[in-house]
């Protein structure tokens, strides 16, 4: 989720779009669940929850001047993108004159908060497991860790000649569905660029990317989607290392467990137990904090701080024995050499070339380099060598060098007075792109071609 | 795509004052709006799992202030206070049901061991105060002797709300001046919400100088809103919604010898100890003064009995600690007669009848 910092306002999250899509009956029907009120909740802006926190507790609409007053005139364009937003999903009623929130998520976040009634939208939770001892978070999270580790190795070694191990077949057929990899050929998957540009993002973007892609395919397979999204909200309010039950759930839901034990969500002992446990990628669906554990297989918490050291001589030693992450970074960087606690390349033009020529960007390159920066390198300021930067996007210019124009070539003019005669008028429409007067032609993009052919059409037609 | 660049969460800690006398009064129906402690808990612990709903990293610290102790009530960040076994339920979210069911029963515990005797002791809202604010510091700089604080940390945003019923303890005004210097220092809000009794100065101070707001609470049946309008937004949308702040504040001050808030005070030249009246030598640095100033200072003092307190002065008057210019020049004058000190008021609040300190400054010894 690309964030930023800018006097209060956020870049809105993924999910959000795609519930405004939604109709107003659906989301209704969701919001009678308090756990799915809390987790929307918590996907809105800050203005928009404390707007929505101001409306909770009245009993009555307030009047809109009465709300407004509140804003400072630098908020205005703030809160008036806050309230249309809110309203989109149907949280607020009528924006015009009476603010009021939509009754049934008033309630429902209340219940929520407040606690009580008998949805039991939280999760029911199983009784204690008398036979085998509780669930470690460590377990839970070496699972979930192991699952998404291999999707995503999949995706980066697909086309190498290597065979990792394969996903399930809803994985892959998410993938290929998603465009992040597609069949070439008749062949066997292959990564897309799109794939490749999915790769270098944070693990929290990557998750909602498949999970949106999920509920897009979950409106085809005609299942429904409010108790698909509403299971979604609920493993995130569900607490890590807790047993719960499946018995509440519906049958659509009942289906879902599978989807989402292959993605890492959601651990069972097995595929028929009675009882599931959320992992962390499910409990911090709607939070910022990383949906994986920070050590995964070194002992340090390398992930979390960042492992890659970059040289202005653009060598790069990246202190990982993670193979998914020195797979990842195979992409744009010519590794050398590999020691047990690290991997030591430099950046190539070669290298870049073939990263931009997936697909990846400058940009992405160097926001990957940025957030997985050795605690070592943030002492520097700037974070990233310079020379290392610019060259990179050099590299990316390198690419652009040449510009293609659909057009028209006029030559062959009879006289250079004919030449200089029909150039004039194609300028003053200012559609002349190439001209050489000595040999006596011009190049015209396509959208003047209509004209000046007319116009040549009418002098020939004058004087002959 | 950068992973820390997102929404700061944010820190909150929350003392309740716990005074059952205090309650008591509050709850009688003779007041407009009787707000009883029952119904202040429940309002408050709505108030408080809005806040951990608002995000899910927020954290929160709940401090109880009673009568002659302090003492941690719920923290979320240390699972070691009060953390009990809940059962857990489908229908609440489990947080929330542990910050409820932790808090109250810790309340109950705290109130049920208080003696007979202990009621009578002023309430230990400055313990509660400084705790705040060693937890605040704590999470703020996590493992600061170890050297991993280099690590990205997610900038919070700390804040604490003082829910206080008491009136002023004028015994704790250098603490509570102490912890609000802290808290600036630390850029920690501080927002006072006064439910029940007179407004209490040095709260105001405490709101005024380290950039919160203080509420004095008159529509108490619309408890929760207020909280839920003027507390609950972090200051990163504080930019944006306006919240209420005081428009008057008192800056009166406590003098160091009988712990009274005074209209007029005697400031020491040298280490500015405040005084209720003039005295031969500064309690605090031991400086003497000569007879003769004492003399003048003695007759120079009002002989009408003090006004009745005015409530609130303009928030634009300079705050007690700085000298008024216009004060400064007799003593100037006086350099090589005597060792004066020259303690006037200022013209300025005798002629609008307002009472303030009245600072003057005198010459070092």
């Amino acid at each position: 989720m690309p964030s930023k910092l800018t006097a209060g306002s956020f870049a809105p999250h993924q999910l959000l779009p795609f519930l405004q899509q939604q109709s107003q009956g659906s989301l209704t029907r969701l919001y009678q669940r308090p756990s799915s009120c809390l987790s929307i909740f918590r996907l809105l802006s800050p203005l928009e929850r404390q707007l929505v926190m101001n409306m909770l507790w009245l009993e009555s609409p307030i009047p809109s001047s009465t709300m407004s007053a509140w804003v400072n005139k630098d908020g205005k364009k703030l809160y008036d993108a806050a309230l249309s937003s809110l309203s989109q999903i149907h949280i607020i009623s009528n924006p015009l004159s009476k603010l009021n929130l939509n009754p049934t998520f008033k309630s429902s976040l209340r219940q929520a908060i407040t606690g009580g009634g008998e949805h039991r939208s939280f999760g029911v939770p199983s009784e204690k497991d008398e036979k085998r001892g509780p669930t470690t978070v460590e377990s839970l999270d070496a699972y979930a860790v192991e699952r998404w580790e291999t999707i995503l190795h999949y995706m980066v070694t697909s086309g190498t000649g290597q065979a990792p191990t394969k996903p399930s077949q809803g994985v892959l057929y998410l993938l290929q569905r998603s465009g992040l990899m597609a069949t070439i050929g008749g062949g066997s998957l292959q990564i897309t660029s799109a794939g490749f540009q999915f790769l270098l993002h944070s693990p929290h973007t990557q998750l909602w990317d498949l999970l949106l892609q999920y509920l897009h395919m979950a409106e085809e397979r005609q299942m429904d989607l409010v108790e698909v999204l509403s299971f979604l909200f609920m493993l995130s309010t569900m607490e890590l290392g807790r047993d719960y039950s499946t018995e509440n759930l519906s049958e659509t839901q009942k289906a879902m467990l599978e989807d989402l034990r292959d993605y890492g969500l959601i651990w069972q002992r097995k595929a028929s137990s009675r009882r599931f446990n959320p992992t962390r990628l499910a409990t911090t669906l709607t939070s910022s904090l990383p949906p994986l554990p920070s050590s995964s297989r070194s002992g340090s918490a390398s992930q979390a701080q960042g492992f890659i050291i970059l040289e202005t001589n653009y060598r790069l030693y990246a202190y990982t024995d993670n193979p998914l992450q020195t797979a990842v970074l195979n992409l744009f960087v010519t590794l050398k050499s590999r020691f047990p606690n690290m991997v030591v390349g430099s950046i190539t033009r070669e290298s870049v070339k073939k990263a931009l020529a997936n697909g990846i960007t400058a940009d992405q390159i160097i926001s990957y380099l940025t957030t997985h920066a050795h605690p070592q390198m943030r002492k520097n300021t700037p974070l990233l060598p310079v020379t290392v930067q610019d060259q990179i996007r050099l590299w990316e210019l390198e690419k652009n060098r040449l510009k293609s124009q659909e057009g028209y070539l006029y030559t062959a003019f009879a006289s250079q007075a004919d030449y200089e005669f029909v150039l004039k008028y194609a300028k003053q429409l200012n559609v002349v792109l190439w001209e050489n007067g000595a040999k006596r032609s011009f190049f015209g993009s396509m959208e003047g071609h209509a004209n000046i052919r007319g116009f040549i059409e009418r002098r020939t037609g004058a004087g002959g | 795509m950068s992973d820390f660049a997102v929404e700061p969460s944010s820190h909150m800690s929350v003392i309740l004052d716990l005074t059952p006398a205090q309650w008591y009064l509050s709850s009688l129906p003779k007041n407009e709006y009787p707000l009883s402690f029952r119904s202040f808990l429940s309002q408050t612990l709505a108030f408080l799992n809005s806040h951990l709903a608002s995000k899910h990293e927020n954290t929160l610290a709940v401090y109880g202030a009673l009568p002659g102790k302090s003492v941690i009530l719920y923290s979320s960040t240390d699972s070691s206070v009060g953390q009990d076994e809940t059962v857990a339920d489908a229908n609440s979210y489990q947080p929330f049901k542990t910050v409820d069911s932790v808090v109250a029963s810790q309340i109950t515990d705290e109130l049920d061991a208080l003696g007979d005797s202990d009621e009578e002791a002023p309430c230990q809202l400055v313990g509660a105060l400084t705790k705040a604010l060693c937890h605040i510091n704590r999470i703020m700089n996590p493992n600061f002797t170890t050297g991993a604080s280099d690590a990205p940390q997610p900038t919070r945003e700390p804040r604490i709300i003082i829910l206080s019923v008491s009136p002023d303890l004028s015994t704790s005004y250098i603490p509570i001046m102490n912890s609000i210097f802290s808290a600036q220092k630390l850029k920690v809000t501080i927002d006072v919400c006064k439910i029940f009794g007179p407004d209490a100065v040095f709260l105001q101070q405490a709101a005024h100088l380290t950039g919160g707001s203080y509420i004095y609470l008159e529509r108490r049946d619309a408890y929760l809103q207020h909280l839920m309008m003027t507390f609950l937004s972090p200051r990163s949308v504080r930019g944006i919604l306006a919240v209420p702040t005081q428009e008057k504040i008192d800056f009166r001050a406590a003098c160091f010898c009988h712990k009274t808030i005074v209209d007029i005070g005697f400031v020491c030249s040298v280490c500015l100890s405040i005084f209720c009246q003039p005295v031969p030598v500064c309690s605090t640095c031991r400086t003497k003064f000569p007879m003769k100033t004492l003399q003048r200072l003695n007759a120079s003092r009002p002989s009408f009995p003090p006004q009745p307190v005015v409530r609130s002065m303009s928030a634009a008057r300079t705050p007690t600690t700085s000298t008024p210019p216009g004060t400064r020049t007799p003593s100037v004058s006086n350099h090589h007669a005597d060792r004066t000190t020259s303690i006037s008021s200022s013209a300025s609040a005798k002629v609008n009848g307002s009472s303030s300190v009245a600072v003057g400054n005198g010459m070092t010894p």
